[in-house]
């Protein structure tokens, strides 16, 4: 099955700064892949360019298995839902009936319920919305675009937590019962954590990591006890942080740890923890996030 | 085709741009010179640029169209190709209705020798005061020119920014400045008067169509690479 997203030696350089280095990755169709990472990491250029919004400067890029710039037929299929959606002067429902006109696979259903949902004022100019109204705008339309690759970039700014939940509601929800390849990328981890199959996570504009969810939450355990019991349990596994609070430590060491390991540490009576993907993604981001992980 | 048609319609879902306020400004333009002109003792007729408001109007509208509108028309699923010639369609289609909007009113003006005032608004000497089909198509060729001209400017500002939009204008005053100079050398100053002179309608629309096409192809080179 031909990959929905397939990105090959991906590169964008601007003029003294590097903004994708390097990036392979395959999205698998039907699937909810997190993009994941610090700001300036890359992701919005990644999905710029998969949108064929914006243009690589090295690597190539496939979306349905074609180079997605300018091609028509590829771009009807997808939407792009960004952070800051730049909009026309226009009424809130004008906005979502032009919408409608372009999207093949539009539900003019789902588009009522969602807009009732989030109480957006029809009547409305989208200039006079709040930051979180106007953030739902967009979460509107792309989740009722149905479109077979939906992106959203960071779609919430401004959007209360009773909301975010129901964003997330909504797209489990419509992606059970509509199947599509959606790619997320946000700040807001362990919130979305849950929705997560796949994990991609960029720092510095390189993938750092590229992985099923699932794996990725039994990559790293925290380990706490006696000092003397931790450092025993850990004596070589890879280590990736180590903290001492008087007598007792706690080791952070990655690897997955069988069963006998597991029984290992209980008899130690040792404490582990598997690291959430938002620690992880603070880990892997590098060596200033480390402090505030010892802070 | 229908996705095109689909850009045109989302432009006309601003209908205070695309249709009260290009008529507006003009029907405001209009009134004040019908006072002015009354005002006037004036027993050969007022002769104002007053129409020239539509097309000024038109160039900002052309750049709006690749300015403000732009990221959400590519939000759409549209590429940038079908997103220029839906909105260049969309002006060929509006610019030959209103073309013929502004013939009618002429046909009005001098039926009613100019409002009863003797404004000339709608009739301008020479190029727009022959048979009616004349009017229509100059005027339509023109609404079609000013926008398309607009349309570039906007992308070129979309894709340099300011100094971009710099640099566009100085090098077009540089292409006159050289045209000039070019025909002042060749001491041919009395050819260029005697062209002026002795062009006819037809020729002079087909010299602005020719100038007009220039421009779309040039917008249309433009956008090729535009980024949002």
């Amino acid at each position: 099955m031909t990959p929905t997203i397939s990105a090959t030696a991906l590169g964008r350089r601007y003029r003294d700064q590097v903004a994708l280095d390097n990036v392979s990755l395959t999205v698998e169709p039907d699937s909810i892949t997190g993009l994941l990472g610090r700001n300036g990491a890359g992701k919005t250029t990644l999905m710029r360019i998969v949108t064929g919004q914006e243009f690589p400067t090295a690597g190539d890029v496939r979306v349905f298995g074609e180079v997605p710039a300018e091609n028509d037929a590829v771009l009807r299929r997808m939407v792009f839902v960004r952070e800051e959606q730049t909009y026309p002067d226009l009424r809130v429902g004008h906005v979502i009936q032009v919408a409608s006109w372009f999207y093949p696979n539009w539900s003019e259903e789902l588009a009522q319920q969602l807009l009732a949902d989030f109480e957006l004022p029809l009547r409305r100019r989208i200039k006079k919305l709040s930051r979180g109204m106007r953030s739902a705008v967009g979460i509107v339309i792309g989740l009722a675009a149905r479109a077979e690759l939906t992106l959203f970039d960071e779609p919430y700014a401004g959007l209360d937590a009773v909301a975010r939940q129901l964003f997330y509601d909504r797209l489990l929800a419509d992606f059970a019962a509509h199947p599509r390849t959606v790619v997320l990328s946000t700040h807001l981890i362990d919130e979305v954590a849950d929705l997560l199959e796949h994990v991609v996570i960029l720092d510095r504009g390189r993938v750092v990591l590229d992985a099923p969810a699932d794996d990725v939450r039994g990559t790293a355990m925290t380990v706490s006890g006696p000092v003397t019991a931790v450092e025993e349990f850990v004596a070589g596994r890879p280590v990736w942080h180590r903290q001492r609070l008087a007598s007792r430590a706690s080791v952070t060491v990655t690897g997955p740890l069988d069963n006998a390991a597991q029984a290992r540490a209980r008899a130690l009576h040792l404490r582990l923890e598997p690291l959430s993907l938002q620690q992880l993604l603070v880990h892997a981001a590098g060596t200033s996030a480390d402090e505030k992980v010892s802070a | 085709m229908k996705t095109l048609v689909n850009v045109a319609r989302y432009h006309l879902a601003d209908r205070v741009t695309y249709l009260a306020l290009p008529w507006g400004i003009l029907a405001f333009s209009f009134l004040i010179n019908v006072v002015i002109s009354g005002r006037l003792p004036s027993p050969q007729g007022d002769y104002t640029g007053g129409l020239l408001t539509i097309y000024a109007y038109l160039l900002v509208c052309g750049a709006l169209s690749m300015t403000r509108a732009l990221p959400f028309g590519l939000m759409l699923g549209v590429s940038r190709r079908v997103y220029y010639l839906g909105t260049a369609l969309l002006i060929v289609a509006l610019g030959a209705v209103w073309g013929l909007g502004l013939t009618v009113l002429q046909a009005a003006e001098r039926a009613t020798g100019g409002w009863g005032v003797g404004l000339h608004f709608f009739r301008v000497a020479w190029i727009m005061d022959g048979p009616w089909y004349q009017t229509w198509l100059t005027s339509f060729v023109l609404l079609v020119l000013f926008f398309w001209y607009g349309m570039w400017y906007g992308l070129v500002y979309r894709r340099w920014n300011v100094v971009g939009l710099v640099a566009f204008i100085a090098a077009q005053l540089l292409v006159a400045v050289v045209a000039i100079v070019t025909v002042s050398t060749m001491h041919n100053w009395a050819a260029v008067g005697h062209f002026f002179a002795t062009i006819t309608a037809p020729a002079l629309i087909g010299v602005l169509a020719a100038l007009t096409v220039a421009l779309g192809l040039g917008g249309l080179a433009t956008i090729r690479r535009v980024t949002i």
